[in-house]
């Protein structure tokens, strides 16, 4: 026994101490666990993901019956279908020849293929529904009032890019559903008065839903919008902190 | 003698804000009850997360995405239908001119939402739900007004003129009079639809004295159940033809589900 440092049962507490004593730990993670008042403000102002908060917050924010969350469930389904989008682009090609078949392939050939597909479907609906939850909370709740008018602005934009992003998806798999679905859309753009053919051509891509139509709502599915919507999310976030954090009573 | 002079200010302050008829606050600048945001908010948010997580996972895989026959140009399925968030305006455009139905009505919708703030700015009553005891009332009083006035006029569109069960049958009934389109498809329904706001309007401001906000309340709300309501009944109670029937009860074989 005499080639270990210390007796057998102080062995985990020891390897623990040394990792986490480490160069490489330390390099990592800049303090130990957060239990005090200085190293949890220091986390919050450090870590790059964290510093999107302050360090400390009124009442509202950390009431579940103020926010429901909502926000946050917004971002974290956009998350879900970014991750899940990006898998699904490996196995599809927006081609009228080959994105039905891939789909199929999903549920069928691909490892886990069917589950990413209906985690992006549920996900998606999820999140136009709690976009739209949201806006509720924020208007019953008054929170768009001054100084946060702009922020309601980019919001309401954010809740047209979303319905944007579910809706270019809905063509994917290019089955009667997805095809009949947009073609109603491209019904609508049709209303336009005096300039119906140019509308129909600049969503569109055609004046009946074909392959140019799958090519152009691809692109802006997997990279426009969502480009679109990181911005204004982005903007949106920051704005909360520069308008004062929360919306609490006055 | 300087700290006697402060808490006389005080009282008057107090005093002035009761005769006003308003809550006592706490002075400007007082602290107000804050929460380090590690642990209290972070384990809100990750506790959220998670449970989201699992619930979109366990749906994920008790339901398949649904993915119906090879895209078919030729081939119309009765019904079809826009998603589910925008399938209120396929249920408009059954009842009046499709520009105004498709494009006038939501971006007008999108406009409106988007100048809220610039109509009501008064942040006396902002980071409170329904800002008062009366906004709750306003509120529901709103919910259950449209929903009833809009189901109403559902179901009697759909009965008058033509044939039982198909929308637009207000129009149809004008047609067969000799009344120009333009009544029916613009003019009616735009003067219904001002007319319904403007009484409602007047029904908060007669029954509960409502301010700016309490008004914008009752109409955002009255959009609220409009397009919630549109939805629910293009998804899942319009049939082959855009008739009205029962989800578990449609011609066919057909399932409004299986589209979802």
């Amino acid at each position: 026994m005499a080639f270990l440092p210390v007796p057998l049962r102080d062995l985990p507490r020891e390897i623990n101490r040394r990792i986490r004593n480490s160069r490489a730990w330390k390099s990592f993670f800049r303090s130990g666990y957060p239990d005090n008042r200085k190293d949890q403000a220091q986390i919050v102002i450090g870590n790059v993901f964290l510093h999107l908060h302050p360090v400390k917050v009124p009442t509202n924010a950390i009431r579940i019956t103020y926010t429901y969350c909502l926000g946050g469930i917004s971002f974290l389904l956009f998350l879900i279908l970014t991750i899940t989008g990006v898998l699904l682009m490996f196995y599809y090609v927006p081609s009228v020849e080959r994105a039905y078949n891939d789909i199929q392939a999903l549920s069928t050939t691909v490892a886990f293929g069917q589950l990413m597909r209906n985690l992006h479907r549920w996900a998606a609906h999820g999140m136009v529904l709690s976009v739209f939850l949201h806006m509720m909370r924020v208007f019953y709740t008054g929170a768009y009032k001054p100084p946060r008018e702009f922020n309601w602005v980019i919001g309401v934009t954010l809740l047209f890019v979303t319905f944007g992003m579910s809706y270019t998806g809905y063509l994917l798999p290019w089955d009667q559903l997805g095809i009949w679905a947009i073609t109603i859309g491209l019904g609508f753009a049709g209303y336009t008065p005096f300039f119906g053919e140019q509308a129909k051509q600049l969503i569109f891509g055609a004046l009946e839903i074909n392959q140019d139509s799958l090519l152009r709502f691809y692109v802006l599915h997997v990279i426009g919008l969502p480009l679109v919507a990181a911005v204004l999310m982005s903007v949106h976030f920051w704005r909360i902190r520069r308008d004062g954090g929360i919306s609490t009573p006055l | 003698m300087a700290e006697e002079a402060g808490s006389l200010e005080e009282r008057k302050v107090k005093t002035l804000s009761l005769v006003r008829g308003e809550e006592a606050k706490p002075p400007p600048g007082a602290p107000i009850q804050k929460f380090m945001v590690w642990p209290y908010l972070l384990a809100i948010e990750f506790l959220a997360a998670v449970i989201c997580t699992i619930g979109l996972l366990i749906f994920s895989v008790l339901r398949n995405a649904p993915l119906k026959e090879l895209a078919n140009p030729d081939m119309t399925p009765n019904p079809s239908k826009a998603p589910w968030y925008l399938v209120g305006l396929q249920e408009l455009l059954l009842h009046m001119d499709p520009f105004l139905a498709a494009l006038l009505l939501p971006g007008l919708a999108f406009a409106l939402l988007a100048i809220i703030p610039y109509i009501d700015f008064e942040t006396k009553e902002s980071g409170r739900w329904f800002a008062s005891p009366n906004g709750v009332k306003i509120t529901i009083f709103s919910a259950v007004y449209t929903t009833l006035i809009l189901v109403a006029f559902i179901l009697v569109d759909s009965q008058i003129g033509g044939v039982p069960g198909t929308a637009g049958g207000l129009r149809q009934l004008l047609k067969t009079w000799g009344v120009p389109d333009i009544v029916g498809s613009w003019i009616l329904p735009v003067a219904i639809m001002l007319g319904l706001s403007a009484l409602l309007i007047l029904i908060v401001r007669l029954r509960w004295q409502a301010n700016l906000r309490e008004i914008v309340i009752a109409l955002f709300t009255g959009f609220v159940v409009v397009y919630f309501l549109t939805a629910l009944v293009g998804f899942l109670f319009r049939g082959p033809n855009q008739a009205l029937f029962l989800p578990w009860d449609m011609p066919h074989g057909y399932d409004p589900l299986s589209e979802f």
